[in-house]
């Protein structure tokens, strides 16, 4: 009996199917790799040519990894309990303090938000954005 | 868990919108159905890049050439993308991406009507973009929300090349619209032959029992005559302002119920055609991708034995 996809040739056994790769495609530098689907290839470098031809004909990107199937370990889609959230988390998240501004007021200030931050360092003038941070009556 | 239970489950994940993946648990009547219309899809991409492959030699321009190649490309690349949905899906019917080729040249699967049809002239290139494209994106458009999460996300990546597709097709017709009078002609013969077998594509106007079982199972959300009927709104207006006539003397637009009332296709000679392989030029594009399979065997069989001699 033959075992589909596999052969036996001179005491070896032969793989005969190709085998499923996870393509993770990182688009720059600054980006992590991203999970964009799969391809089947007879060996981990065709593997990498079949996915660059599948997922970037168009997309720029500066690495792919390609992952066997069966060295992903993943969590199971039907226990909800794995990502079950217990009690509230709002202490954790920014939307969670978002009487701060409220508490700002009374000091005639207001919130600051890593945005204005980022923004401000770019190179925005404080001045000029009319929303400088802290910035009265704006 | 016996299996209805399982099943009672299962369709209660549905209806909280839930999407279903390869590595659950689902009814064996919902992986046939899947299977069945994602293995033709897939097919029938690869099968759509012949009638324009058949221009690429001959393509009015360099800028030209270099497009439709692009898109015969992406048709392969799709085709590539839902072989491997498909192949998740057949796996545990003991089947592979050597089956799902093979069931393609032996004539054991289905591939839309469109792709059987010639395509003599540019204008047919043109036409096959502009309209076959445009009835396939709203075909994929409508499954983007469909209750298994492997195609949906390949629909979605689809997606987005299809309108480069329609971009494409649109400029070409576009083109031979505003050309010399021999260009015009050309465009309204092109159009004369594609719009019955457009017309069949969407498939019977009567809601199939495999077809309700799709919607029961969140597969798909419309019917044929939902997607014939928003294909008309899109494209019967375009068609005329160009100038063409529809070959539909016909073909209204029922104001009271809202619906465009056209004459239906031969449903049995294209019915005929898909399940017999029997068009114009079925048996020489299968013929082709039969000799890429079988001639291009070996080096798969290379490729693969070069990396695995493990003794046992
Ligand atoms: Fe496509
Ligand atoms: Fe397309």
């Amino acid at each position: 009996m033959r075992e589909k996809g596999v052969e036996k040739l001179e005491g070896c056994e032969i793989r005969t199917e190709y085998e499923v790769f996870e393509v993770f495609v990182q688009k720059t530098q600054a980006d992590p790799h991203i999970h964009v689907g799969s391809v089947v290839a007879p060996s981990p470098d065709m593997a990498l040519v079949t996915a660059r031809e599948n997922f970037l004909r168009r997309e720029q990107a500066v690495n792919i990894w390609i992952v066997p199937r069966d060295e992903v370990h993943a969590t199971p889609y039907d226990d909800p309990d794995w990502f079950a959230r217990e009690f509230d988390r709002k202490y954790r998240e920014v939307g969670g303090y978002s009487e701060n501004g409220r508490l700002w007021k009374r000091y005639r200030e207001r919130a600051m938000h890593l945005e204005d931050i980022v923004r401000d360092l770019n190179g925005t003038p404080a001045g000029n954005s009319g929303k400088r941070d802290g910035g009265k009556g704006s | 868990m016996n299996h209805d239970e399982r099943h009672d489950r299962f369709m209660e994940r549905l209806e909280r919108g839930e999407k279903i993946e390869a590595t659950d648990w689902m009814p064996d009547e919902y992986r046939r159905l899947l299977l069945k219309l994602i293995h033709m899809h897939a097919v029938s991409e690869i099968m759509g890049a012949f009638p324009e492959k058949e221009w690429v030699p001959k393509a009015p321009t360099l800028k030209r050439k270099l497009a439709i190649m692009a898109k015969v490309q992406d048709e392969m690349g799709h085709g590539q993308l839902l072989l491997r949905v498909a192949e998740d899906l057949a796996a545990p019917l003991g089947k592979t991406r050597e089956d799902l080729i093979d069931d393609l040249i032996e004539g054991r699967v289905k591939f839309h009507n469109v792709f059987h049809m010639g395509s003599p002239t540019w204008a047919d290139a043109g036409v096959i973009g502009w309209l076959v494209d445009g009835a396939a994106i709203i075909n994929q458009a409508a499954l983007l929300d469909t209750s298994y999460g492997p195609y949906a996300r390949v629909l979605k990546r689809i997606c987005a090349e299809e309108s480069f597709h329609m971009q494409h097709g649109e400029n070409i017709i576009l083109a031979l619209a505003g050309g010399t009078k021999e260009q015009k002609r050309m465009l309204q013969e092109a159009v004369n032959r594609w719009w019955e077998p457009l017309i069949f594509f969407f498939g019977p106007v009567e809601v199939t029992p495999a077809a309700q079982r799709m919607i029961d199972y969140k597969i798909r959300t419309k019917t044929n005559e939902e997607l014939r009927q928003q294909f008309f709104n899109k494209y019967i207006p375009r068609i005329r302002s160009l100038g063409l006539t529809i070959p539909d003397p016909d073909l209204r637009c029922d104001e009271k119920e809202g619906k465009w009332i056209f004459t239906e296709p031969d449903w049995k000679k294209f019915g005929e055609i898909v399940r017999f392989n029997r068009g114009p030029k079925s048996q020489e594009r299968i013929g082709l991708r039969r000799f890429a399979h079988e001639e291009q065997r070996w080096v798969r069989e290379a490729l693969v034995r070069s990396r695995e001699k493990q003794p046992v």
